[in-house]
């Protein structure tokens, strides 16, 4: 799968290869309405990272089911939902408002919404909070939820749990860390939003390997897959499923990639099913 | 690459572990399979890409963008500040019929960096009156531009403050004139939504330069 918001509304994608190759497209993050995002400067590059501060520029549930839907029916690809809101109950009229389809596979909420001041920012840090926006999501729909994380927090298990006991049926980990960059020539914080790319890795993965072992539901692993070597870590550390983000910005092929490189492995080694490697690092 | 337009744009991949991401760079001239690029060394990227080898190769994705719209039966007036002209080269060297080049830099140095590159004599001003007429690429322009024939449209790149003047010289007669601006970018593609340039869409005001650009309407942006 791509990381939400890493993959626009897959159309821009299609001159380079057919949104049918993934596993599942995963939504531009939505919200009930639409969304201008924050203004510009909105990237910053780093020593293999990158900071963004997109800010969620989304063009609502709505017109994403009008205009963006289709496509994933022309290809028949399954669709995770991912979306937001800047209150619970912003949270809960956006999950009502996505209607149940056969390709829609689950419902994705972003519980950190790193760069927007309002509401987000919040729920994902505090269990309880975690807790009570999960329980009514999933009472106000009948599709499978799966928590994304914010890493901000000092413990991760302890909110995937949280997820967990409020019904969710699978924890993403994790989402951009917030960072910031000053620009020494004008002297100014040039951005502030959240930091991605291959430093993420390790960090996701022990978070992975320690979410996955403590919590009964499947976990995604997402942070920093460069290759189809990343890719298996997080298999082998506990994830049922990876999703590949930054790398698709320096390498527009890196899923396709990654995908050949996970078959090619485990045809090397003889292994039927991608399931006998997954959780095989847990120790 | 058959179909590259004036104005479209391809991303590099810099030959340097240094450098995460690819760079966008405007297609300065494209002939018989060669495309060349111009650019000016400004950072990180560009300081490692003038350190390539000769022969090295390079990742290149593209054409990108949308390009300029060419007006039939409109005298075109292309202008370029600095390394803004690298943005209308190709253009200038496809457009049919009466055309006028003007372009400003900061000095005679950087004018003669593409002087042998440019099959016409440009109008051109530098800052500092080193070359041509003392002044903004824009000061000059408006002492043309009565001299000029109508229907005209303009081709402008160059830094924003160029943008601006240019407004306001042309906002009296509102002569088309399409803008290609320039963005950091991540992907290049449309995905990422990084390189957003404000315009005056209220409904969605956010527009990305790599995929509904990098031409804009002067008109539609807000500067």
């Amino acid at each position: 799968m791509n990381a939400s918001g890493t993959l626009g509304y897959g159309s821009e994608i299609e001159p380079l290869w057919t949104v049918d190759t993934l596993g599942a497209y995963v939504s531009k993050g939505l919200s009930l309405l639409p969304h201008h995002g924050n203004p510009p400067p909105r990237l910053w590059e780093e020593a293999s990272a990158l900071i963004n501060s997109v800010g969620l520029q989304n063009i609502g549930v709505k017109r994403f089911f009008e205009e963006k839907f289709p496509l994933f029916e022309q290809r028949n690809t399954p669709v995770i939902v991912n979306f937001f809101g800047f209150t619970e109950e912003d949270y809960v009229r956006c999950a009502e408002a996505i209607g149940a389809h056969s390709l829609i596979v689950a419902l994705e909420i972003n519980l950190s919404c790193p760069n927007i001041k309002a509401g987000g920012i919040c729920l994902g840090k505090e269990a309880e909070a975690v807790f009570r926006v999960v329980r009514k999501v999933k009472e106000a729909t009948p599709l499978p939820l799966v928590a994304k994380l914010t890493p901000e927090v000092t413990d991760i298990v302890g909110i995937a749990r949280a997820a967990f006991e409020a019904g969710a049926d699978g924890i993403n980990v994790l989402n951009t860390f917030p960072a910031a960059a000053v620009d020494i020539e004008s002297k100014a914080l040039a951005l502030r939003g959240g930091l991605s790319g291959p430093f993420l890795k390790p960090l996701a993965l022990r978070s992975v390997a320690d979410i996955s072992r403590s919590i009964p539901i499947p976990v995604i692993g997402t942070g920093g897959i460069m290759d189809h070597r990343d890719a298996l870590s997080f298999l082998m550390a506990g994830a049922a499923a990876v999703q590949v983000g930054t790398a698709t910005f320096v390498d527009p092929f890196a899923i396709p990639r990654i995908i050949r490189g996970i078959d090619a492995f485990l045809d090397a080694r003889r292994i039927a099913r991608l399931d006998e490697i997954i959780g095989t690092a847990r120790a | 690459m058959a179909g590259i337009r004036p104005g479209q744009f391809v991303m590099l991949k810099v030959p340097s572990s240094e450098v995460f991401l690819r760079r966008p760079f405007s297609v300065y001239d494209y002939r018989r399979g060669l495309l060349s690029v111009l650019y000016k060394v400004a950072g990180k990227g560009t300081a490692a890409l003038a350190q390539g080898r000769a022969r090295q190769r390079v990742m290149v994705l593209g054409p990108l963008g949308n390009g300029f719209t060419v007006l039939a039966g409109h005298e075109a007036i292309v202008v370029a500040g600095g390394i803004g002209i690298a943005g209308v080269s190709l253009l200038w060297s496809k457009l049919r019929g009466k055309k006028s080049l003007f372009w400003g830099c900061a000095s005679d140095a950087e004018a003669g960096l593409v002087n042998d590159m440019i099959s016409c004599e440009p109008y051109v001003s530098t800052m500092d009156g080193s070359l041509g007429c003392k002044g903004s690429v824009v000061d000059l322009l408006s002492q043309h531009i009565t001299a000029l024939k109508r229907p005209a449209q303009v081709f402008a790149c160059g830094p924003e403050p160029m943008f601006v003047s240019l407004r306001d010289l042309l906002k009296g007669e509102r002569i088309p004139c399409q803008v290609l601006l320039e963005e950091r970018m991540a992907c290049g593609l449309g995905i990422c939504f990084g390189c957003v340039r404000k315009t005056l869409d209220e409904a969605e005001p956010y527009k990305r330069v790599c995929k509904e650009g990098p031409v804009f309407d002067l008109w539609q942006i807000s500067l």
